[in-house]
């Protein structure tokens, strides 16, 4: 099956898929000398993370808009031997700079540990066929192999998820993986050595009360890169259009993205509710619980874009945004509904050109 | 014929410092010449002394005019410093080349604006606070402000840019120093790509930059020229890259168009000396010109290419350091972490393209091994390692103003050493030492030469501890050398500069800082100085407010005098008759205040009423007199009259009784609100006792408060506020609770509910027992 068409089908593609052409562009370019079984050199994995025009024109689109000083800070340390720890608030494009880190590198981004509160020891090591491990008793071919091992076997990027939502106990099996580049499988009294090329890439979020912080033995595996938030509305405008278009395109909506001012205001509301003061620095406003990172700014637009498709005439307006916009903020719902009528009332009032949008979010609070 | 070798280096550049210390021993020439202005001459032969230690900095000033002054610092790793000490060590002769600071300092004098224009690349005018306090409207503010306007570009940093670096030095190691064994050769080569660069200034020639340098450039051919007419076999000369093309004697101009442009310049009288410099004023962020952004780094660079059997790698060196200051800071930073850091900050550098670890390559390394991605950690060692904290010392030997040798001789008397660190020194003024410390510092106040700043001493009454925050800045050297005209030594001088001050100064007030700076720093012969000016100048003042504020310094000055051993008989005399004059002029001068001269008043009531009660024996009755005749007027301000009652009730020439019939009077209806408050206010204001101990004052307050109509009560509001914010928390506290206990005890009375019913018998009894007729 060709990409094209993998790309109808699927609701999303990997990353190595949806940008197959760019990566086979890339290597065709790319004759730098490469780390043992990357498909690509460091410079390469760089130009395909920030985007770029090749040598040969062939257009190469940014996949993270943010510090360039970052992403070659992370691409480094996945040539060295220490693992890579992606630290951020939620919605910073930690899963999504792994995502594609991992495409590019090993030429595919499958290999993924879901961390949860849940997340066992088999997950990161090998879990058993019981049937088979009945009938023949312990041996190779009864073993199920997880991602981190067949990481390890073939020699590539494994990623991990939600590195601090697993239990501490979980967490440190991974030291001897990490420092060893071993896992020792003590019932077959063998081991499963780490071929070259593998590393991991977890992610964590250092926003959430209550998680496994990492042991220091652990922390002093990984090679921390912070994702901040993005520094200027310009560029969180920027993330936000570029994602939805794509998004949109993915869900095959047939909306058009013409009115950026709907972006452009969503993004406005999410950065002054998350800083606390208004875009002129002239009004302090509460902070509402909930993070509004660009991805829920991404998500709102998606919502807002997709009720227009369907519902409305396919361009965006205020009242396609503002159900889920109310829906971003408002996350505690006594606290948190009176900073929003405050911010209502006191700023998005206030703005003549922003009329609509506060009769939209009136409407919805008198219907509730 | 003579041999000109010419080494076009980057000032402070470590690369170009190691690449002149090679060129030097392989050319052995017999002339050396360094860019700089020839006075410096007549004091190179001390750079080789063992008391002088880098960073250290050439001063040459204007004898006339100290301020207006060029440093020329030097570190370790600078070329110049490596050239001079070659030459010196050798007995090569040695001379500077520039144009002459007497030439540089008079045009830029000529041209008003002091510092506007560098003169050289390395070198810093400086303009000390004295010129920034002056109203100096005509001199240009951006110029002055903005190093880089006429600075000259920094020809091997482009050129290293261009080539992909991040940090210039390491583009010497790789593209310089790696490409030709033959030092000079390697020179040569940056010759060519340098006119390359300086053909690309488009810059018109009659810009003051390009001025400028071919001023200099001009200065510097006619000595070389004038040097190769010596007939020396070899010379080399170390200049700035950018001059480097110019300087090369195949290319020279006729010497005659020279002369020319050097023909007829203004010229002053200056003197050179050397001062400690510090490496954090080596650094950019300290606004320097031609600063190094990275002092410690580029130290490091020098010491490891300098060293004969360099220990490990230059990048991974550097790395331990940064660990080393980690730990010292309680932060984790492990071996192993540095082995990794050290990997990550090659193959970050390959990821950038370029051949090897550069400075930022070694910081994001650490930060993102060692530091946990944060950046905190990394700025705690920053300043410390790679900017670095040295201060340089200058041998005793130097050429020295005696002024400076005078304080140098009292800090080793008194142990007291410049740091360019900031510390705090406590000082015990009953230890002789600690008190002759204080003086010290005093003396060097008073002549702006701010090396301690007063501080908090901490939570203490007593008079006899000093807080001192010690810094030594480089440039407080200017600010000695210009008030070394006021004398030889520090006591002399401050003596002399309190004397002319007094002399010159209008304010009674001033005069009056002036007398208790004298007392301070100890200067019985300023003293002498600021009396006399005092006695001329209170009988000519009318003003009765800078009257009254002289009154608690010279109070001061009489109370505390004697213990400092000075001669305070004619203080008192002058302090008297201020006091009388005050006294006569204050009820006329209290009449028709408005609210800020009415508040100016009350602080110098307040003052003069501190000065008062220092000294016992002053006329207090005449004091009390005008005040009694202040606070019973009504014409006046209600802020004076307030304070003027409180000053009679503290007293006790007022009884409470008085106060609150004056206070009921004041806060009747007919006289206007805000008046009240600020009446209020004057009584106030200070401490809460007097409402805490009086209830019926508190009562008559409490019962204005609550009369006062609603839209007066706006008006009045943050008067009010501000008498009551200015008492501590458990006075706050106690009034609102005595209020609470008037109001429920008021309220009480008619609350309370008679059942005659129930109560019949017992009154009855007790009519009984009196012997009163029941009712029946």
């Amino acid at each position: 099956m060709t990409d094209a068409q993998n790309g109808t089908k699927v609701l999303r593609a990997h990353a190595e898929n949806a940008y197959a052409d760019e990566l086979i562009a890339l290597a065709a370019v790319d004759d730098r000398p490469r780390p043992p079984s990357w498909q690509l050199s460091p410079w390469a994995v760089t130009k395909y993370i920030l985007g770029g025009t090749l040598a040969n024109g062939v257009e190469i689109s940014p996949k993270y808009l943010g510090s360039e000083r970052l992403v070659e800070i992370a691409v480094a340390s996945l040539a060295t031997d220490r693992a890579l720890l992606l630290l951020g608030v939620p919605g910073t494009a930690k899963t999504w700079l792994g995502e594609h880190l991992a495409a590019a590198i090993s030429g595919s981004s499958t290999l993924v540990v879901q961390g949860t509160a849940g997340t066992p020891e088999e997950a990161l090591r090998y879990g058993w066929n019981y049937a088979r491990l009945l009938a023949e008793g312990p041996s190779r071919a009864a073993m199920v192999a997880g991602p981190v091992m067949r990481a390890m076997e073939t020699g590539s990027l494994v990623r991990v998820e939600e590195l601090t939502r697993i239990p501490s106990d979980v967490q440190d099996s991974l030291i001897t993986i990490l420092s060893e580049k071993t896992l020792p499988i003590p019932e077959l009294n063998e081991e499963v050595q780490a071929r070259k090329g593998f590393n991991v890439i977890a992610t964590a979020n250092n926003r959430d009360k209550g998680v496994n912080d990492l042991s220091s033995a652990l922390r002093r595996r990984f090679n921390t890169v912070v994702l901040p938030l993005p520094d200027s509305i310009d560029q969180e405008v920027e993330i936000v259009t570029t994602r939805v278009r794509s998004l949109g395109q993915a869900l095959e909506l047939p909306a058009d993205l013409a009115a950026l001012s709907e972006i452009r205001r969503v993004v406005t509301v999410m950065r002054e509710l998350r800083s606390g003061v208004t875009q002129d620095q002239r009004t302090t406003i509460k902070s509402p619980s909930a993070t509004l990172s660009t991805a829920e700014a991404i998500s709102v637009m998606t919502n807002g874009l997709s009720l227009a498709a369907h519902f409305g005439d396919g361009t965006v307006r205020a009242d396609d945004v503002a159900a889920s916009l109310v829906g971003a903020v408002i996350k505690d719902p006594v606290q948190d509904r009176v900073i929003w009528q405050e911010y209502l009332e006191t700023v998005v009032r206030n703005r003549p050109e922003w009329k609509d949008l506060y009769r939209a979010c009136r409407d919805l609070e008198s219907s509730n | 014929m003579t041999d000109v070798h010419i080494l076009g280096i980057r000032h402070h550049g470590p690369g170009s410092a190691h690449s002149v210390a090679e060129a030097l021993s392989t050319l052995k020439p017999d002339l050396v010449l360094v860019e700089g202005p020839p006075e410096l001459d007549q004091v190179i032969p001390l750079v080789t002394d063992p008391d002088m230690v880098p960073p250290v900095a050439g001063l040459i000033y204007a004898v006339d005019e100290p301020r207006l002054a060029s440093f020329y610092p030097m570190a370790t790793f600078s070329p110049e410093w490596v050239a001079l000490r070659w030459a010196v060590s050798t007995g090569t002769p040695v001379r500077a080349l520039d144009l002459p600071a007497a030439h540089s300092l008079a045009l830029k004098s000529a041209s008003g604006v002091a510092p506007a224009e560098i003169p050289a690349d390395q070198e810093e005018a400086v303009q000390p606070d004295a010129e920034n306090s002056d109203d100096d409207s005509t001199a240009g503010g951006t110029t002055a402000t903005d190093p880089h306007q006429a600075y000259r570009p920094d020809a091997i940093g482009l050129l290293a840019e261009a080539a992909g670096y991040s940090d210039a030095e390491r583009w010497w190691e790789d593209a310089v120093e790696q490409r030709s064994p033959d030092p000079a050769e390697r020179f040569e080569a940056l010759i060519d790509a340098i006119s390359e660069i300086r053909s690309l200034d488009k810059r018109p020639v009659d810009h003051p930059d390009v001025v400028e340098n071919n001023r200099r450039e001009a200065a510097m051919r006619r000595i070389l020229r004038a040097a190769i007419r010596e007939g020396h076999d070899r010379i080399v000369v170390v200049c700035g890259a950018y001059h480097a093309p110019a300087l090369v004697p195949a290319g020279f101009p006729p010497a005659a168009a020279d002369n020319k442009v050097l023909a007829g310049l203004p010229k002053i009288k200056v003197s050179v000396t050397w001062v400690p410099w510090t490496s954090d004023r080596l650094s950019l962020n300290s606004g320097y010109g031609a600063g190094v952004a990275a002092p410690g780094w580029y130290q490091h660079l020098f010491d490891h290419w300098m060293a004969p059997e360099p220990a490990g790698d230059v990048a991974t060196t550097w790395l331990v350091r940064v660990a080393h200051a980690l730990r010292q800071q309680n932060l984790d930073a492990s071996t192993a972490s540095v082995v990794e850091a050290s990997r990550m900050a090659t193959t970050l550098a390959a990821v950038r393209g370029r051949p090897s670890p550069g400075l930022p390559e070694l910081e994001d390394a650490a930060q993102a091994v060692l530091c946990d991605g944060s950046p905190l950690p990394l700025a705690l060692v920053h300043s410390e390692l790679t900017v670095g904290r040295d201060l340089g010392t200058v041998p005793d030997t130097v050429p020295t103003l005696p002024l400076l040798a005078d304080l140098a001789g009292s800090q080793r008397k008194l142990r007291m050493k410049a740091s360019a660190m900031e510390e705090l020194m406590v000082l015990d003024l009953r230890k002789p030492n600690h008190l002759a410390r204080s003086v010290l510092l005093h003396r060097l106040a008073l002549l702006g030469v701010d090396w301690g700043i007063p501080t908090d001493s901490g939570r203490t009454s007593g008079t006899f501890k000093e807080a001192w925050t010690l810094q030594w800045r480089p440039e407080l050297a200017v600010s000695l050398v210009e008030a070394s005209r006021y004398g030889t030594t520090v006591a002399s001088a401050a003596a002399a500069f309190v004397s002319e001050e007094a002399q010159a100064a209008e304010a009674l007030a001033t005069l009056g800082r002036l007398l208790e700076g004298c007392l301070l720093a100890d200067l019985p012969d300023g003293i002498a100085g600021v009396v006399s000016a005092l006695a001329a100048r209170t009988a000519l003042q009318h003003d009765v407010p800078p009257l009254l504020e002289t009154i608690a310094p010279l109070a001061r000055t009489c109370r505390y005098g004697n213990v400092r051993g000075v001669d305070v008989g004619e203080v008192r005399k002058i302090l008297e008759a201020t006091v009388v004059r005050a006294c006569v002029g204050l009820p006329t001068a209290c009449a028709g205040l408005d609210d800020d001269a009415a508040s100016a008043m009350r602080r110098a009531i307040d003052s003069a009423q501190d000065g008062m009660t220092l000294l016992p024996g002053l006329p207090t009755d005449d004091w009390h007199t005008a005040l009694g005749t202040v606070a019973s007027s009504d014409k006046i301000h209600g802020s004076v009259a307030g304070r003027a009652t409180r000053i009679l009730l503290d007293a006790g020439l007022v009884d409470a009784n008085d106060v609150a019939l004056r206070l009921a009077r004041r806060l009747s209806v007919a006289s206007p609100a805000p008046g009240t408050a600020a009446w209020l206010d004057g009584l106030l204001s200070g401490d809460a006792t007097l409402l805490i101990h009086d209830r019926r004052l508190l009562g008559l307050v409490d019962e204005w408060v609550d009369g006062v109509p609603d839209d007066i009560f706006e008006d009045v509001l943050p008067l009010l506020r501000r008498t009551f914010s200015a008492f501590s928390r458990p006075e706050r506290r106690e009034i609102g609770e005595q209020l609470s206990r008037t109001e429920s005890s008021s309220h009480a009375a008619p609350a309370t509910y008679l059942d005659l019913a129930a109560a019949g018998p017992a009154i009855s009894t007790m009519a009984r027992i009196l012997g009163w007729e029941a009712p029946a």
